[in-house]
């Protein structure tokens, strides 16, 4: 199988790459991964490379594309709030995909703002099946703060200067990336309206957000009940950092990606690479 | 869109069209033609934007314009530890070939940062790509320091505590070098560079900072080849291996370089 390169969209400004299985069934879903924060379409790392090539492999089409005004995409030159261009764009990149690998239904994966993004759209488009939330929207809880603060509290040799060292030197860093939140009652209110649409979501947390996240059990401490819903799927990869800059890290949430693509999206008989 | 963003183009090329290009044509026909070659790894990541806004600028002023991904990086074809640097060579030499095709310019100049220089400058030469002339912007002269840095500050990312939550292990972070798989033959090749004479007329662009060593001394002909930018630009600083590099001052530099050549 051939990538292949488009300038596509409504204003023919966005540039994406689309791997196209050779026999992909209509009904098959169509994955379309998200900007992460200001890196171009290829990821963090290479990430949406590795991750889109290994979905090729297993017969799902796949769009990796740059967002308006990020990577090589220019302005739509449209007067639109940043909601309106993401979702825009995204409904651009599926009729595409569409078009290409005749798809109708799609997965969405975002990292960090790419997790903003595809939230924003899996909220309102019909056509969104599921998505992969990867350090998506967390909130502190109470469970946070205990966990954070009392090991710290027992630690003399914290006390004595070391903690605080530490986070001075965090607070003088230049953030990579940020996601600026929404309410957390807000989100928890789209999460439930999505399940009740029937999308199935999958939400993989990373050790490198431990600023606000830090053990699985935080999901349902900012997420509730939701989280049981059999057609949520939580993982925390307390070991790996925010944009898996390690090989093995990228290698096993990529194998979970996939275990969980095949078991919610199975790829249709007959379609392969 | 404006026509700017529709001229464009990105499109696969060369053998087995394995590599990715974006070919930006300018406006009126082309005067002079350049090839940006990257360079590897994250600063390839970092640069991109950067790479995109020189591409406009030259464009701009006349001048066509390719961007592209050697074999096992960015949208082109293979993983990322398949790089390799004979390949490398090759592909800016294909990219080289592209770009006369499709300007129908002959005189090709080439652009590159860190190894994107030293790829440019090692396939300058007339059995390769045959450049008219080379931008070298901190090239890496000397392959051996190159590579105990990058293995050092591997090391360095284990126990990084703004990164990790925890040490990693060494074989965690074993055959890497900032997020990027690498191979043994790689390593070796890189740590075998050494350039001594360009062999095509050359500017080298330094911004290293103050406390970096630098090796232009056994490679330039004259002093009049060489111009400093400022600021420095950081790119070694751990703190910032997620973070853009831009360069105005750089922009500057080589769009000016590249009207005045002839």
């Amino acid at each position: 199988m051939q990538e292949q390169a488009f300038r596509f969209g409504r204003a023919r400004h966005l540039v994406g790459i689309a791997g196209l299985p050779s026999s992909a069934a209509r009904e098959t879903v169509g994955v379309i991964v998200l900007n992460a924060g200001l890196v171009h379409r290829i990821g963090p790392f290479r990430l949406h490379v590795e991750m889109t090539r290994r979905l090729n492999a297993q017969g799902y089409p796949t769009l990796r594309f740059d967002l308006s005004t990020i990577g090589d995409s220019a302005a739509s030159g449209e007067s639109q709030t940043r909601h309106q261009q993401i979702c825009a764009d995204v409904a651009d990149a599926m009729k595409l995909l569409g078009e290409q690998a005749a798809c109708q239904r799609f997965v969405l994966i975002g990292l960090c703002s790419g997790s903003q993004s595809a939230h924003m759209v899996a909220c309102s488009d019909v056509r969104v099946a599921g998505a992969v939330f990867l350090d998506g929207y967390a909130y502190r809880t109470l469970g946070y703060h205990l966990r954070y603060y009392v090991p710290r509290l027992l630690d003399v040799k914290r006390w004595l200067g070391v903690f605080s060292r530490h986070r001075a030197q965090q607070g003088s860093g230049e953030p990579a990336f940020t996601v600026a939140p929404l309410p957390q009652a807000v989100v928890r209110a789209d999460l439930a309206g999505m399940l009740e649409r029937g999308l199935k979501l999958c939400l993989i947390y990373s050790g490198g957000i431990s600023r606000y996240f830090n053990h699985a059990r935080q999901f349902r401490e900012c997420f509730g009940g939701l989280v049981r819903h059999p057609d949520v799927f939580t993982r925390f990869f307390k070991e790996a950092d925010h944009t898996y800059i390690l090989t093995g890290d990228r290698n096993r949430l990529l194998e979970q990606i996939e275990r969980w693509l095949a078991q919610n999206f199975p790829v249709t008989a007959g379609a392969s690479s | 869109m404006s026509a700017r963003g529709e001229a464009e183009l990105p499109f696969y090329f060369g053998p087995e069209r394995a590599l990715f290009g974006l070919f930006h044509a300018a406006g009126t026909p082309a005067r002079k033609a350049v090839l940006l070659c990257p360079p590897l790894g994250q600063d390839q990541i970092r640069c991109h934007r950067l790479y995109r806004q020189l591409a406009q600028a030259l464009v701009a002023d006349g001048v066509a314009v390719l961007r592209f991904d050697y074999y096992g990086t960015g949208d082109s074809a293979g993983d990322s530890a398949e790089v390799d640097w004979e390949r490398c060579l090759a592909d800016a030499a294909t990219a080289a070939a592209e770009l006369r095709a499709r300007s129908g310019i002959d005189q090709v100049f080439a652009f590159g940062a860190r190894l994107g220089a030293s790829i440019a400058l090692a396939s300058a030469s007339a059995a390769q790509a045959r450049f008219a002339g080379v931008l070298a912007w901190d090239p890496v002269l000397d392959g051996r320091a190159y590579v105990e840095q990058l293995d050092a500050l591997q090391l360095a990312l284990r126990i990084d505590r703004a990164r990790f939550m925890q040490p990693r292990k060494e074989t965690d972070v074993a055959a890497q070098w900032l997020g990027f798989a690498i191979s043994d033959s790689l390593r070796q090749q890189i740590a075998g560079l050494h350039f001594k004479r360009p062999a095509a007329p050359t500017l080298l662009l330094e911004s290293l900072p103050p406390d970096r060593p630098r090796a232009w001394n056994g490679f330039v002909v004259d002093a009049a080849t060489i111009r400093s930018l400022q600021p420095p630009t950081p790119w070694d600083d751990p703190r910032r291996l997620e973070v853009a590099i831009l360069s105005h001052p750089l922009i500057q530099a080589v769009t000016q370089h590249v009207r005045e050549v002839a």
